[in-house]
């Protein structure tokens, strides 16, 4: 399976003095795709990035790039990064000031001793790309924030790596110029069909230009999955929790119900109830998990609907328009809810709690 | 999707111990590192086994002891010239503190009329030598040739003489105003980046003016203060020209002067002179040591960058006062000297006096005419081999300064932390000092008595004031910068040459020029290491000092001088104005 992958990560490790910055990690990406490494400040996600473009050397695992072995300790290769190929946008864009626009986009060209007719050409359609013709002989400390990282990502790709990295390439812009790059990137990235890996602790981010995202925390790999998929079925505790808002507490698996539902139990102030769910890869019954429902698929009423009974006090309610933002303290435990119900819940008010069975998910601890 | 999170547990130890790992980058700078490692450490571990070697009575075999320590505590000469030597360093610390702060804080904080047209002028010292300085001093006011003891007989009726430098307050008064702009670099950066509202939240509590300056302004500046002080300090114990003009002569030796004696000269006991060397070493390297590890740390950061632009304070009339003690600064320390030596140079005999009938270029063409067979050898070799050392030495110093910046801040592990220790140590060691190591350990060597040696001296001892320009340049610079060339495609050393280095460039070119200006004027390295054929630009002046006449020092004096100054107003062009504030 893991042939058809253009780019193979496997049992990546690193280490900084004693600490496993990366814990021996495994991935790969077919060609042409999108791949965001998602986690929080830390977690090793630069640190795998430098290792695959070769600044940083890991000390075990491969990495192979098509049918190429770039790196393999076992094998001690480990080619230099000049050598690899690979294009790579950095967090601070890092254009160079002692040069203009065009004669950084055409480094590349020139470090390759092409014919300066080809060069022209290429960097003409690179800076064509990214929209910065007009920029074209600009020196780099005139560029705005937004015109830099055009132009980085102009330098990178000019010179048609086989990969393209991209580490925190919007966290340097404000919110709007960043959600305006964010289409605008992945725009590119799909135009020119390069396989790109992107590193990010913006979950936002990963979901709107990701085909496939890693979730990683203490460099090791926490969920591989598409953006739709990580959202909706989260596996664990942490997933669940960095990627969007979720109801999460601690409870324990009592049934199974075979095709990957089942039944957990959840208690508070001495209050035990069992709720419909749909189990994690790996859940059992006993097993200790966690309940963990988004707060769209939870609903409140003052009227008890069917199902289990899980009766609790408003504590917050804000009028959002299409919905009805509330907490509501059930033991020592609040719901984040955002109820369709129309009638206005005050706060102080006794309301029923109803978790929608299909998007109730069991996770691991 | 093709990925396996369930990835087994693999078990790598963290690595340890070197990797064989050949790439450019490593060699180069492993080399380098390596070359810069046995440059410094070398030396000062020969002066230490040196010094433990005793010279018998016939002057032919040595055995290990400590009577080389025990003759410079207790011989009666050398511990004499301790003494002196601690005295000097002492006062002219306390001169050049309290004209370098105060003439800091006239140009930085009040509205002294014409600052901006005196700065540059308070800095001219740093540049020049002061072995001229003292040479100068010398005509100027020793008792008998003095030009100011004689112009007060001849105008006032004076007849005993009125100043006397040839003694120990004569060596702190020339150290004293030579070295006050290091501790002026020091202070006015601290006190033109001083944050505005400290001193105004204190004016407003009613703290006057004169209360401000001194409870909130003076503290704030304190560590910027004590380091000026003890470069101060450190400089001058190793100062050899100055003593060794107006004191030494007339039986006020220093520790400098007597290393020089047992360097070089007939009673040559490099051993003894080893152990006086250790002795001035272990007190400048602990006092540096000092100065890195517990103040410089200490500076408060008031420094929050650009916008602020402190308060000048309003000296109404007394402002014209701040502008007269500024000129006499620079009267004593620039203009009278450099004139008087000007005027010295133009008699053949100088008598103190000065002869307007008799003024001639004569010992210019004595001392600049290489192509002349009259010329005198020490000086025209001086000229042309101090040339060849200060452009030779300031590039390979800055090629060496380049790599090991790039070491400490490009690579990281127990190279770097050893090369930044490295590039503190020979900052620690007085110039005279670290020489007496390399002629030790190089005498039987075929580069003892050739250029080679002093440029090793040079480099070893100066490198470190290049590595610091670079150092602070390039941290300010990202290595995505260089992460991003080799990602292009280029080379580590395509990198270094297309993307590093032409972003350190101002900086290359301001420590170029500054290691320049400081071996066309070096004296104390010289001194020990050179020999028949290689003398140096001051090597040659104090030939001439010592073996020929006051007016055809004072002519070469005047040539070096003026070859410092063109440096001077290059390197300001070059590096701006701030450029060595620190
Ligand atoms: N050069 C280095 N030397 C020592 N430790 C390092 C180095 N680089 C990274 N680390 C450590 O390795 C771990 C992972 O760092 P890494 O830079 O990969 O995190 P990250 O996921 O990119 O975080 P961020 O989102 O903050 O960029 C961190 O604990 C960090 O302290
Ligand atoms: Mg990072």
């Amino acid at each position: 399976m893991s042939d058809n992958n253009y780019l193979q990560v496997n049992h990546l490790v690193k280490y900084f003095g004693d600490d496993r910055a990366v814990d021996g990690i495994s991935f790969g990406i077919p060609e042409g795709k999108f791949l965001t490494l998602l986690g929080p400040s830390g977690c090793g996600k630069t640190t795998t990035l430098m290792c695959i473009a070769g600044l940083h050397k890991p000390d075990a695992g491969e990495i192979r790039i098509g049918s190429d072995p770039v790196t393999s300790i076992e094998k001690r290769i480990n080619t230099a990064p000049e050598k690899r190929n690979i294009g790579m946008v950095f967090q601070s864009y890092a254009i160079w000031p002692h040069m203009d626009v065009t004669q950084n986009v055409a480094y590349p060209l020139e470090i390759r001793n092409m014919a300066q007719s080809e060069i022209d050409d290429r960097v003409a359609e690179a800076l064509k790309i990214v929209g910065l013709t007009d920029m074209a002989d600009k020196n780099a400390t005139q560029l705005s924030g937004g015109q830099q990282q055009r132009a980085a990502l102009a330098r990178a790709m000019v010179f048609r790596p086989r990969l393209l990295l991209f580490d925190e390439p919007l966290s340097n812009l404000d919110l709007k110029l960043r959600e305006q790059m964010r289409v605008e990137l992945k725009r590119i990235q799909h135009e020119i069909g390069i396989t790109s890996i992107y590193v990010t602790h913006d979950q936002a981010e990963a979901l709107v230009m990701s085909d496939e995202i890693i979730v990683m925390s203490k460099g090791h790999i926490e969920q591989t999955g598409g953006p739709h998929n990580i959202y909706a079925r989260p596996v664990n505790q942490f997933v669940s929790n960095f990627i969007g808002v979720a109801n999460l507490t601690e409870g324990r698996i009592v049934g199974n119900g075979g095709g990957g539902t089942g039944t957990i139990e959840i208690s508070q102030g001495g209050e035990n109830v069992q709720l419909p769910c749909l189990l994690a890869d790996g859940l059992s019954e006993g097993d200790e998990a966690y309940l963990s429902v988004r707060p769209e698929n939870v609903d409140a009423s003052r009227e008890p609907m069917d199902g289990p009974r899980i009766e609790g006090e408003v504590i917050q309610s804000v009028f959002l328009g299409n919905c009805l933002d509330c907490r509501v303290k059930w033991g020592e435990f609040e719901w984040k809810v955002l109820a369709h119900s129309r009638e206005r819940l005050r706060v102080g008010e006794k309301v029923y709690v109803r978790l929608d069975p299909d998007h109730t998910l069991a996770v691991k601890p | 999707m093709a990925t396996d999170t369930a990835a087994p547990q693999i078990d790598v130890a963290p690595p340890r111990g070197w990797r064989t790992w050949f790439t450019q980058e490593n060699i180069i700078t492993t080399i380098v590192g390596l070359i810069v490692a046995v440059a410094v450490i070398v030396p000062l571990i020969a002066l230490v086994i040196n010094s433990f070697l005793v010279l018998d009575d016939l002057g032919f075999d040595t055995e290990w002891g400590l009577q080389n320590y025990r003759e410079v505590f207790q011989g009666r000469v050398i511990r004499k010239a301790l003494i002196n030597t601690a005295i000097i360093s002492t006062g002219c610390t306390i001169l050049a503190t309290l004209l370098g702060v105060s003439l800091a804080w006239i140009n930085a904080r009040t509205n002294c009329p014409f600052r901006e047209k005196l700065e540059p002028f308070n800095l001219i010292p740093f540049f020049l030598s002061p072995f001229v300085g003292a040479i100068a001093w010398h005509n100027l006011a020793s008792p008998k040739v003095g030009l100011l003891n004689n112009m007060a007989k001849s105008i006032f009726g004076i007849s005993f003489p009125l100043f006397n430098v040839n003694n120990l307050w004569g060596v702190i008064w020339v150290t004293g105003i030579f070295f006050a702009p290091l501790v002026y670099l020091f202070v006015v950066g601290s006190l033109r980046r001083m944050d505005p509202s400290l001193e105004d939240s204190a004016r407003t509590t009613g703290a006057g003016l004169f209360r401000t300056t001194m409870t909130i302004t003076l503290p704030l500046v304190t560590p910027a203060i004590l380091s000026g002080a003890i470069i101060v300090f450190v400089t001058t114990a190793g100062e050899f020209g100055v003593p060794f003009k107006l004191s030494a002569p007339f039986g006020w030796e220093t520790l400098t002067t007597q290393i020089f004696t047992k360097a070089v000269g007939d009673d040559a006991n490099h051993y003894l002179g080893a152990a006086m060397s250790m002795v001035v070493g272990v007190v400048t390297a602990f006092f540096i040591w000092v100065q890195h590890r517990i103040i410089a740390p200490r500076s408060y950061t008031t420094v929050t960058g650009k916008g602020f632009r402190p308060n000048l304070i309003d000296l109404g009339g007394w402002k014209w006062l701040a502008f007269t003690y500024n000129m006499l600064y620079v009267c004593v320390a620039v203009f009278l000297p450099i004139i008087c030596l000007f005027f010295v140079s133009l008699h053949k005999i100088w008598s103190g006096r000065i002869i307007w009938s008799e003024l001639t270029f004569w010992n210019y063409q004595k001392v600049l005419f290489f192509w002349w067979p009259e010329s005198i050898q020490a000086a025209t070799n001086g000229i042309i081999n101090s040339f060849i050392l200060a452009f030779g030495g300031a590039s390979i110093a800055m090629v060496v300064a380049i790599i090991v910046s790039y070491m400490i801040h490009r690579t990281k592990g127990f190279g770097a932390r050893l090369l930044d220790f490295l590039s503190v140590i020979p900052i620690g060691f007085p110039g005279i000092v670290l020489a007496m190591g390399v002629l030790v350990t190089y005498i039987r060597t075929p580069i003892y008595a050739t250029l080679w040696i002093l440029l090793l001296g040079y480099i070893t001892r100066f490198f470190p004031y290049g590595q610091r320009n670079i150092s602070s340049i390039m941290m300010a610079v990202s290595e995505e910068l260089d992460q991003s060339s080799r990602m292009a495609g280029a080379s580590w050393l395509t990198t270094l040459r297309r993307i590093t280095i032409p972003l350190l460039k101002p900086g290359i070119f301001a420590g170029w020029i500054l290691l320049f200006v400081i071996f066309l004027r070096e004296l104390s390295i010289s001194i020990i290491l050179y020999s028949a054929g290689t003398e140096t630009l001051s090597v040659g002046v104090y030939y001439l000092s010592n073996f020929e006449n006051e007016p055809m020092t004072s002519a070469l004096s005047i040539a070096q001088t003026v070859a410092l100054l063109i440096c001077i107003v290059i390197f300001r062009k070059v590096a701006g104005k701030e450029a060595l504030t620190a």
